[in-house]
């Protein structure tokens, strides 16, 4: 290797050192581990930091500043020049006898677009919105196809000139484009400065607690005319049930895929009326189709039609560990041993419309709608017939095969999209009439 | 993510036609079996008549063959002892019965160049007349959005599946239709379509040329003397044979039906082109060889 291959190398390294060390006595040392001992380039920085002192892991590896767009999920290594755009802390509540923790999250953005950061340690990493950072040494892992950043205790931050990035363009994050008006089946993780058109329909308060004290939040459901979305209001906007409203400056958060709706002080809230806004109706749900949710990775209390094509097991009469509310297997419960389970409903099934599937789990309540059976009427007949599986058998035999209208909030996870049902009913179709119809459209083509 | 395959709503006729299996690649990656109208299937679903149903495999190791009819041909469904709820479920069926089934693509290439497709069922069960014709309908409505796909990339001079997403179309299918592109070539979509439109006449009997099952010979008016007709009233007669002289229960046998044919003035040829027909309308089906049987 030599001086000119050499040379950044030697500079990095000076850099870590923090001008500690003259460079060229850096760049003997080096050369003696390379040329004489013959370790690898890597081994070499590492072990010329450590001789002179320094931190071997601020050292970059990756080897040069990374653009946002470029970073892939699972790297151990990343460096790279961003902006801070957003900076909310965050307190982990203690589980598992770990104590509480302060965390901080946001965006960070550079020219090719923005991607979302996790900062452990906050003590450690003062930045403020607006600054612009060099990041070195993060690690990132992909979560729902979103590639998220961390600063872990590997990490170095350092403040830049605020010049040092030129032409950053928040209106397009990585996830999704953003900015402006968007409809509520549009919003997707990330988006920034979003307006978006629609009726207040519950408003509640609450407090939370946070670095700064404890905060007033403001949450509830909104809708438009394509759906519905949770919000929160980090400022009193004195929102009030069905009011007609257009909140402007908002930016999206995803929860296991589903997006909500956050908005502060920075953002306006313009009071409507329903003339303003004809498109919104009377607040009744249009049905929304799997791909379209699939696509943001999740929603509020949406309305989805499909044929069921899929009972799960575990469907039908099971019983409850009445200590953990877990699934009783056998008699047993798997924390509590054996245990007299409480009977319980609940079906898990597939639903399908021919362009994709979305798993559905119905509840007691509406599985008993479902079946037209109470919990009592399986439980006897369940008794009678000295098995369980006849409610499972009953539960296919109304719903299989057969379309449905389901209705609830969509999450998603490892395994695709999952609705938890609120309501669910069989969608009637009169196929002689659609048939007619699809017949006088074919036969008028030809 | 690993998420659940759909399920495909394809007619058999397009399912039977498909001679494309797109292995996935690596470990637990799924199959395709790409039709000619570029349904690249993993999972279907599919309703209609189970005409016959045997064991061709031992008591302590089953394996059932059991076929399907749908208004443009037949499904063939093996499910063995790795399929325990649907060869359970199978084995408990007296056809005819209407059933749904949701289950896998099989390929099986004996050589090059041939490809016989079947279904391993994951779920079978017994339904109604009425899940039956929603499935039909639901797989007419399928079908035509495949032909419009397959018609819109071919009248591009570059078809890509992204011009196809651009048009409305999603990424899936997009993805399928130009793999039958390049397999198939040319198809003939006039064909597909007239099947989907006989299969819309299925659903509804009043319309000309609809057969259904249950009609009574005669309910027919008898002066119908037009010529198209002339098929369809001998598709009557036939199916009445099928059906009186069937006196065991076990289906009529064939040698019968011919010679009653002979003496309603029906010449051999055109007995078995009357009962191919018969047969591809799902309306009767050989539960053993020299037998026929209306569903």
């Amino acid at each position: 290797m030599d001086k000119n291959e050499i040379a950044p190398h030697v500079k990095e390294i000076a850099r870590v050192l923090e001008g500690k060390v003259e460079e060229s006595k850096i760049e003997e040392e080096l050369e003696n581990y390379l040329n004489v001992y013959r370790v690898s380039l890597d081994t070499a920085k590492r072990s010329v930091v450590k001789g002179f002192g320094g931190d071997p892991n601020a050292l970059n590896k990756s080897g040069g500043r990374r653009k946002v767009t470029d970073i892939k999920g699972g790297e151990a290594s990343v460096d790279i020049l961003a902006k801070v755009i957003t900076v909310n802390p965050k307190e982990i509540p203690a589980s598992d006898g770990k104590p509480a923790r302060q965390i901080v999250y946001g965006i960070i953005a550079d020219e090719s677009g923005s991607i979302a950061y996790t900062v452990w340690d906050p003590q450690r990493f003062q930045m403020r919105p607006g600054d612009v950072v060099m990041l070195r040494n993060c690690y990132t892992h992909e979560y729902n196809g979103r590639v998220d950043l961390t600063l872990g205790n590997r990490a170095t931050l350092e403040q830049m000139p605020k010049d040092s990035l030129q032409n950053i363009e928040m209106s397009a994050p990585v996830s999704s484009s953003a900015g402006g008006p968007a409809k509520v089946s549009e919003l997707a993780d990330g988006m920034n400065s979003v307006s978006i058109t629609g009726r207040i329909i519950s408003v509640e308060r609450r407090e939370v607690p946070t670095e700064d004290g404890t905060k007033v939040v403001f949450s509830g459901l909104f809708e438009d005319e394509t759906g519905r979305v949770q919000y929160s209001a980090w400022h009193d906007f004195e929102l009030k049930p069905k009011e007609i409203v257009r909140i402007s400056r908002g930016y999206v958060k995803s929860w296991k895929g589903v997006p909500k709706f956050n908005f502060g002080e920075k953002a306006s809230v313009t009071r409507l009326t329903l003339d303003d806004v004809p498109d919104l109706g009377s607040g009744k749900l249009k049905p929304r189709t799997i791909l379209d949710i699939e696509r943001i990775g999740g929603a509020t209390d949406a309305l989805v039609s499909g044929t069921i094509i899929d009972v799960k097991e575990g469907s039908g009469l099971i019983r409850r560990c009445p200590q953990c509310k877990r699934v009783v297997q056998k008699g047993a419960c798997r924390i509590h041993g054996k245990v007299d389970g409480a009977p319980d409903l609940r079906v898990k099934a597939v639903l399908d419309d021919g362009e994709s599937t979305l798993t559905i789990v119905m509840n007691r309540s509406v599985t008993e709608s479902v079946l037209a059976l109470t919990l009592d009427d399986c439980v006897r007949q369940a008794q009678e017939a000295m098995t369980t599986d006849v409610i499972k058998d009953i539960a296919e035999d109304k719903i299989l095969a057969k379309p449905f209208m389901v209705r609830g909030n969509v999450l998603s996870d490892e395994y695709g999209l999952m609705m938890i049902v609120s309501e669910a009913s069989p969608v009637e179709i009169d196929v002689k009439e659609e048939a007619t119809k699809l017949l006088a459209d074919l036969e008028g083509f030809q | 993510m690993i998420t659940r395959e759909m399920a495909w709503r394809v007619f058999a006729a397009e399912f039977n036609a498909s001679r494309l299996e797109i292995k996935g690649e690596g470990d637990k990656a799924p199959s395709h079996l790409v039709t000619p109208l570029g349904a690249a299937i993993n999972r279907i679903f599919v309703v209609g008549v189970l005409t016959d149903i045997d064991n061709i495999g031992s008591e302590e190791e089953p394996m059932w063959r059991a076929r399907i009819q749908d208004p443009t041909g037949t499904f063939y469904l093996s499910s063995g002892q790795y399929q325990p709820e649907a060869t359970a479920a199978l084995s408990k069926i007296q056809p005819p019965k209407f059933v749904a089934v949701v289950g896998k693509t099989r390929t099986y290439s004996p050589e090059e160049g041939t490809m016989y497709v079947s279904i391993r069922p994951e779920k079978v069960r017994i339904v109604d007349a009425a899940v039956r014709d929603l499935w039909v309908l639901e797989t007419c409505k399928a079908t035509i959005k495949r032909i419009e796909a397959l018609k819109e990339a071919k009248e591009m001079s570059q078809p890509t599946a992204e011009a196809l997403v651009k048009l409305g179309f999603n990424q899936t299918l997009a993805d399928g239709v130009i793999k039958a592109m390049d397999h198939y070539g040319e198809v003939d979509l006039q064909r597909y379509k007239e099947s989907v439109i006989d299969s819309l006449k299925y659903l509804l009997p009043e319309t000309q040329g609809g057969l259904t099952v249950h009609e009574e010979v005669s309910d027919m008016p008898e002066e119908i003397e037009d010529e198209p007709e002339e098929s369809i009233d001998k598709e009557k007669v036939v199916l009445q044979f099928v059906e009186t002289l069937d006196k065991t229960g076990k289906g009529a046998p064939w040698d019968d039906i011919v010679k009653a044919a002979e003496k309603a003035n029906i010449a051999r040829d055109e007995l078995d082109e009357i009962t191919n027909s018969l047969l591809d309308k799902g309306l009767v089906y050989e539960p053993a060889l020299g037998r026929m049987k209306i569903i």
